[in-house]
């Protein structure tokens, strides 16, 4: 029997034919093409099938690179869907290439400030601490932090994700007093957000990654008492997640 | 239903894909809209139609068929010709500004950027079929978008349907009837990928079918009349996938009987009676004329050499007005004359078919695996081997990331595969 998914993609599959008939017969229609393949290679990505995604999203690069007027706003978007994607299959290599060439477009077009290039930095930051690149990672998480923090102000969850990533950052490099510093900001911003932007799975998170921190500086009371709360924090979810596409939208790091 | 997905590549793959789809659609009583004749209901009657064609809301019938070129003329000709609603435009791709006659142009530099799209259109039409047995491939290896491009498609094909069987009909250049002076060098390194990814490839070779046309055509031949000999030929080897019968009824059949070792899949062709396109009708010619012509060694389309070689394997099919017993009987008298390798049998798988190509009261079709075929390749490698010594026309394969070790290779490659049709002899 068909699973919803492969109803989406059966549907997905019949608007980008649709919209080839029409790109083929007005360029203008290409724009269109560009994202109906993306909606598809996203749901090929869901699937698992990674190779069929990467075609799609390179398609889609390439027609947009036939336009005569290129959006780089639409471009720099494909680049990082593609690098994201690569960091899905495990392939570090590739999407540090694509994050950049993302960042590249978006430098050369006056649209650094974005919330969108920030995250691609932020994103970039994790794929380096992987590579155990730790001072680009940390760059990048700097950069991505001053957006955020210009753009959203200090009590933001997503300038408490990036503290959390570069406590993670922090800790992975053996900097235990730093990573602890980065965790109690993450919390204090995590514990006094609004209803609407609390996302108790993090609030969790990071008592997880705080337990790690105070273990690590041989603080055993204050690291069993986080861990405690991240438990009940979880409990009490029981199994619910708010926002399940934050997590592979991958502006948190859980790797601690 | 066991569906075949046609692909038609570079500026010599459409220009047959204009001829032989117009034959196709004669034969199945369907207009060149795809959809049935008046009054016409043999085509929706024939279970094999959507082997080749798929049915839409209206009746109509379109082809499972790709066009691919990296130049808009041809497919611009026929968009605006008489089969322009024919195709579905969502199977169509063509991009600027061509391969530049060079194979790496369309396999690396041009191919690199419009492969995932060709790739995406394949995908979406093998979605639509419900078993899918294969592909079929035309294209010509001396060029660049039909070599360089349709050899990127092999390699990708065969990544993706590991399982699925893809015959090519390949136009093999030939110094009589040249575009370009590197084609020999497109050549080589497209019969590498064709020997690596395809099950059968049935060579239609320029200097072959030149000769074939001049003879029977008399008079100096142009493109148009070699591709109407390759649409009567194609139309012939599919016709028994086509329609019922009892030759080879699947792409598997064909390489189960036809290939004797792995990589020895080059086959060659022969159609007869050979007529000018318009003239089909007008010589009504016996059977066991009709049977001696088709095995007549002047009427394949390779150069072969017939005196060093011997016959691997072979399949004829006559199609129209024929009796089975007369088939029998001709065939017995034919097969004793053709020189069969020791170790095979000396069988040449017959079949029939009642429908006739469009024009034609009885026609035949053998397609053969022949050592003989390794003078084709020995011919490509001596002119490969003219120029890649003098270090002629490498700079533009280096430049577009063909390296001349790359090109050695595929040079070496084809050299052995010769060698292994002259070991089989």
């Amino acid at each position: 029997m068909e699973t919803a998914l492969e109803r989406q993609i059966a549907s997905a599959s019949r608007s980008v034919e649709e919209a080839r008939r029409l790109a083929y017969h007005d360029p203008v229609r290409v724009g269109a093409l560009v994202e109906q393949i993306s909606v598809l290679a996203d749901l090929r990505q869901k699937e698992g099938d990674f190779r069929k995604a990467e075609s799609l999203y390179r398609e889609a690069l390439f027609r947009a690179q036939e336009l005569r007027k290129q959006d780089p706003d639409l471009l720099t978007g494909i680049y990082s869907l593609l690098a994201h994607l690569y960091d899905r299959w495990g392939r570090m290599d590739k999407a540090a290439e694509f994050y950049e060439l993302a960042l590249s477009i978006s430098a050369n077009n006056g649209l650094e400030e974005s919330d969108k290039v920030a995250t691609i930095k932020n994103n970039l930051a994790m794929i380096f601490k992987q590579l155990r690149k730790f001072d680009r990672a940390e760059g990048y998480y700097c950069e991505a932090l001053e957006t955020f923090q210009r753009i959203d102000g200090e009590q933001s969850s997503r300038v408490a994700s990036v503290y959390n990533n570069l406590g993670v950052l922090y800790y992975s490099s053996m900097d235990v007093d730093r990573a602890q510093a980065m965790h109690e900001r993450a919390l204090a911003i995590r514990q006094n957000l609004s209803d609407g932007q609390m996302d108790p799975a993090d609030l969790s998170q990071t008592f997880i990654n705080l337990g790690a921190v105070y273990k690590a500086a041989g603080d055993f009371q204050k690291a069993e008492a986080c861990v405690d709360r991240a438990k009940r924090i979880r409990a009490a979810m029981n199994g619910y997640h708010p926002n399940p596409r934050r997590s592979a939208a991958l502006l948190i790091d859980k790797s601690l | 239903m066991r569906e075949i997905l046609s692909i038609h590549v570079g500026q010599c793959g459409n220009q047959i894909a204009d001829r032989y789809w117009r034959l196709v659609l004669r034969e199945h009583g369907l207009t060149e809209n795809g959809t049935p004749k008046d009054g016409n209901m043999s085509a929706a009657a024939n279970a094999n139609l959507e082997v080749f064609f798929h049915r839409v809301r209206d009746g109509k019938y379109i082809p499972r068929a790709i066009l691919v070129d990296l130049e808009p003329g041809v497919i611009a000709r026929i968009e605006g010709g008489d089969m322009a609603q024919l195709f579905d435009e969502s199977c169509i791709i063509r991009k600027i500004p061509g391969a530049a006659n060079n194979w790496a142009r369309g396999y690396n530099v041009e191919g690199e950027r419009i492969i995932d799209q060709i790739m995406n259109v394949i995908d979406a039409a093998v979605e639509k079929t419900k078993s899918l047995q294969g592909f079929l491939m035309t294209h010509s290896i001396g060029g660049g978008s039909g070599s360089g491009l349709g050899s990127l498609i092999l390699e990708r094909l065969r990544q993706a349907y590991p399982k699925k069987r893809i015959f090519t009909f390949s136009v093999v250049p030939s110094p009589l009837i040249s575009d370009s002076a590197v084609e020999p060098y497109n050549a080589i390194l497209t019969l590498q990928r064709i020997l690596d990814n395809a099950d059968a490839a049935v060579l239609l070779d320029n200097e072959a079918l030149f000769r074939i046309a001049k003879s029977k055509l008399h008079r100096s031949p142009n493109y148009m009349d070699l591709n109407h000999i390759i649409a009567l030929i194609m139309s012939s080897v599919t016709a028994s996938l086509r329609f019922p019968g009892k030759l080879n009824t699947d792409l598997s059949e064909y390489v189960t009987n036809l290939v004797p070792f792995p990589g020895n899949h080059f086959l060659t062709a022969s159609f007869a009676p050979m007529r000018a396109p318009g003239q089909e009708g007008q010589v009504r010619i016996n059977f066991p004329d009709v049977a001696r012509e088709t095995f007549a060694q002047d009427n394949f389309t390779a150069a072969i050499d017939w005196t060093n070689g011997v016959y691997l394997s072979a399949c004829a099919l006559f199609r129209g007005d024929v009796k089975a017993k007369e088939v029998e009987e001709n065939m017995a008298a034919i097969r004793k004359s053709l020189n069969f390798a020791s170790y095979v049998p000396t069988g040449v798988k017959l079949g029939v078919a009642e429908t006739a190509p469009e024009g034609f009261a009885s026609s035949g079709l053998a397609l053969v695996n022949h050592t003989g075929i390794a003078a084709v390749f020995e011919r490509l490698i001596t002119n490969f081997d003219i120029m890649f010594d003098n270090h002629a026309y490498t700079h533009w394969y280096e430049n577009n990331g063909v390296s001349r070790d790359m090109m050695a290779h595929a040079r070496n490659t084809i050299v052995n595969l010769a060698q292994s049709y002259r070991d089989a002899s």
